[in-house]
């Protein structure tokens, strides 16, 4: 198969999955939230999720692009352009999970023309707007024919604190909830950086070795190296956090949280929990720290994928945990909120919740959307406009312009 | 009375006189219009795993009742985060109430509330009787609902439709801000608790103690 034909099925697949994604959507319009796995007791699940998980992995970017301007560290400018499409592309995504988790999506503008100061989510609407803003701001600099280190400096200036914002506000919709003891710690913001950083490079690092292998793009061994310092780093710090949290948790027999501690260290959350902590964070960590692991492509891309996915399983704990043990617990508990036919299953004491097919349909679909933005990206924005594009294999090229 | 004469209704519900017999919560539904597969007023079974189930082993059984719907809260959570002001406490008489017009069904108010008294719909509501029932208008699919505390009734000079409905008079409705109310003399003498009083909600929803244990 030629890199061409492969780059036109790698279209038609994700066009595919947006078309399965919007109808999944026009479906659950039709039919209400009703086809969803949520109910009165886990009445967030998959969307919430996702929400979260990719407003953490817009973190890579626009940091590193703004950290690396205002060190001067040169090296890392090579990725600027792919680092700050991906951000662009993540925080679209984060944006475009909220609405179908919306009962009224017809009704989104009340969130402007009826906005609550009160409400973290309003203050995540503005910051997560400024930040595409920004977003877009940096890739239009990043692409005119003489970038400008002045503009770009201010930009990082801008870019920092709102990116530390972003993360921190996200946190605050689920930290300032007191119902929720599980979130309601001021570790949580914290803890949302940190997740942040090692998703969001991940992405970059794993993002930048196909780019490497697929397209022209030149990284350097050095930069892929100081990629795969900085991730040890951000994944010592994580999981630090995150041991921090448990032991505090744990060690007390008075704590209000520790149910839902519990749940992910023995319950049923633990198939998740340990996979997210060891194959998510202890394996990349070791891969990363060695020397010799990290130098190896194979092992760096295999490590950064963990990581990436270890976060995704991070923030399917943070939701789960709380979700599925409110404060009261007492029997029948609250009703499923559906119609069932007599006989069937009415009460939950607990939280109960599966995503059903419309929720993996529509996550597949936005996804894939999100996948295209950063495909059509870095062909036009960073192919196109590569200094001397080399060619390193016969075939890797397609003629008439380089092809993913 | 309190400051401009403002109204502060509440609840106080008598545990000492609660039968769980459900009369309360099936005229909630009647009244507002409550379609299937939603409560807007449980009744909790303090006990075992199920409903009416005690705890322990024969003879020392134990059981409590526990009925629940919205507290009314003076500090309502729900209130706070909600992004477009569709839930909203009441100024003149403390009632937290939604408008349906504004909720854009982001359910971020379930999330925050303490006490699980909020109920989505997430479907087309069905009724059985497959007609709208009680006084109230029924809510359209994706927006959230809960207990308005019978505000259509209320402001009639009416009483809300599970105090009325009681066959054991365990529910007190009033003004709290009205020391000499029935309600305020209730919560004075009886020591009305509150629930999930660390959560700093301050429900305007009281619970009168058990004074003596019910043999079971």
């Amino acid at each position: 198969m030629t890199a061409r034909m492969a780059y036109r099925c790698w279209l038609t697949v994700l066009v595919a999955l947006m078309g399965l994604g919007f109808a999944a959507w026009v479906y659950q319009l039709s039919e209400g939230l009703g086809v969803t796995g949520l109910n009165n007791v886990n009445s967030w699940g998959l969307y919430i999720i996702a929400f979260m998980y990719f407003v953490g992995l817009s973190a890579g970017g626009l940091i590193v692009v703004a950290a690396a301007q205002l060190t001067g560290t040169e090296q890392f400018r090579p990725l600027s352009r792919v680092a700050v499409i991906l951000s662009g592309a993540a925080i679209v995504l984060a944006a475009l999970f909220v609405i179908p988790d919306l009962g009224r999506p017809d009704r989104i503008y009340n969130l402007v023309t009826s906005g609550q100061f009160y409400s973290p989510l309003v203050w995540d609407v503005f910051v997560i707007c400024t930040y595409l803003v920004i977003a877009g701001v940096d890739l239009w600099l990043l692409t005119r024919p003489r970038e400008s280190v002045r503009a770009l400096t201010v930009m990082a200036l801008i870019a920092l604190p709102v990116a530390v914002l972003v993360h921190s506000v996200t946190a605050w919709i689920f930290g300032l909830v007191v119902a929720r003891p599980f979130w309601n710690t001021p570790l949580l913001a914290p803890l949302f950086i940190s997740s942040a950083l090692v998703s969001g490079l991940a992405l970059l690092l794993v993002v930048t070795l196909i780019l490497r292998r697929l397209t022209v793009l030149r990284v350097e061994k050095e930069v892929l190296d100081s990629l795969g310092k900085l991730m040890a780093w951000f994944i010592a710090v994580d999981l630090f956090l995150l041991f921090a949290e448990v032991l505090t948790t744990v060690a007390s027999n008075v704590s209000d949280h520790k149910d839902q501690v519990m749940s992910l260290l023995n319950g049923e959350l633990a198939i998740f929990f340990w996979p997210e902590v060891i194959l998510g964070g202890l394996v990349p960590f070791a891969i990363f720290a060695l020397p010799q692991t990290r130098r190896n492509n194979g092992l760096l891309g295999l490590a950064g994928a963990l990581a990436v996915v270890g976060i995704l399983f991070k923030r399917l704990n943070i939701m789960m945990a709380s979700m599925n043990l409110p404060l009261i617990q007492l029997a029948p508990g609250q009703s499923f909120g559906r119609f069932v036919e007599p006989g069937g299953r009415f009460w939950l004491r607990l939280g109960e919740y599966t995503p059903t097919w419309v929720e993996w349909s529509i996550a597949a679909g936005i996804v894939a959307f999100g996948a295209l933005l950063v495909t059509l990206g870095v062909r036009y924005l960073v192919m196109q406009r590569m200094p001397t594009p080399v060619v390193r294999s016969a075939g890797a090229v397609a003629p008439g312009g380089p092809a993913a | 009375m309190a400051e401009n004469g403002k109204k502060k209704w509440g609840l106080a519900i008598d545990l000492d006189r609660c039968l769980g017999c459900w009369t309360c919560a099936v005229a909630c539904k009647e009244e507002n219009n409550v379609p299937m597969g939603m409560w807007w007023n449980r009744i909790l079974t303090q006990g075992g795993d199920g409903l009416d189930q005690p705890k322990g082993e024969f003879p020392y059984l134990e059981m409590n009742y526990l009925p629940l719907n919205c507290q009314h809260c003076e500090d309502p959570p729900c209130e706070k985060v909600c992004p477009t002001r569709a839930t909203y406490k009441r100024d003149e008489d403390g009632i937290v109430l939604i408008d349906y017009n504004k909720c854009i069904g982001c359910r971020y108010c379930m999330a925050a509330c303490p006490y699980g008294v909020r109920v989505f719909n997430w479907e087309n509501p069905q009724r059985i009787p497959d007609f709208d029932y009680g006084l109230v208008e029924g809510r359209p699919r994706g927006v959230v609902e809960k207990c308005t505390l019978c505000v259509h009734r209320v402001d009639e000079g009416l009483e809300p439709a599970c105090v009325v409905a009681c066959p054991a008079h365990a529910r007190i409705f009033g003004d709290l801000n009205d020391p000499e109310s029935d309600i305020s003399v209730a919560v004075r003498e009886r020591g009305g608790e509150r629930l999930l009083e660390d959560k700093g909600t301050n429900p305007q929803t009281f619970y009168l103690r058990r004074r003596r244990k019910r043999p079971l």
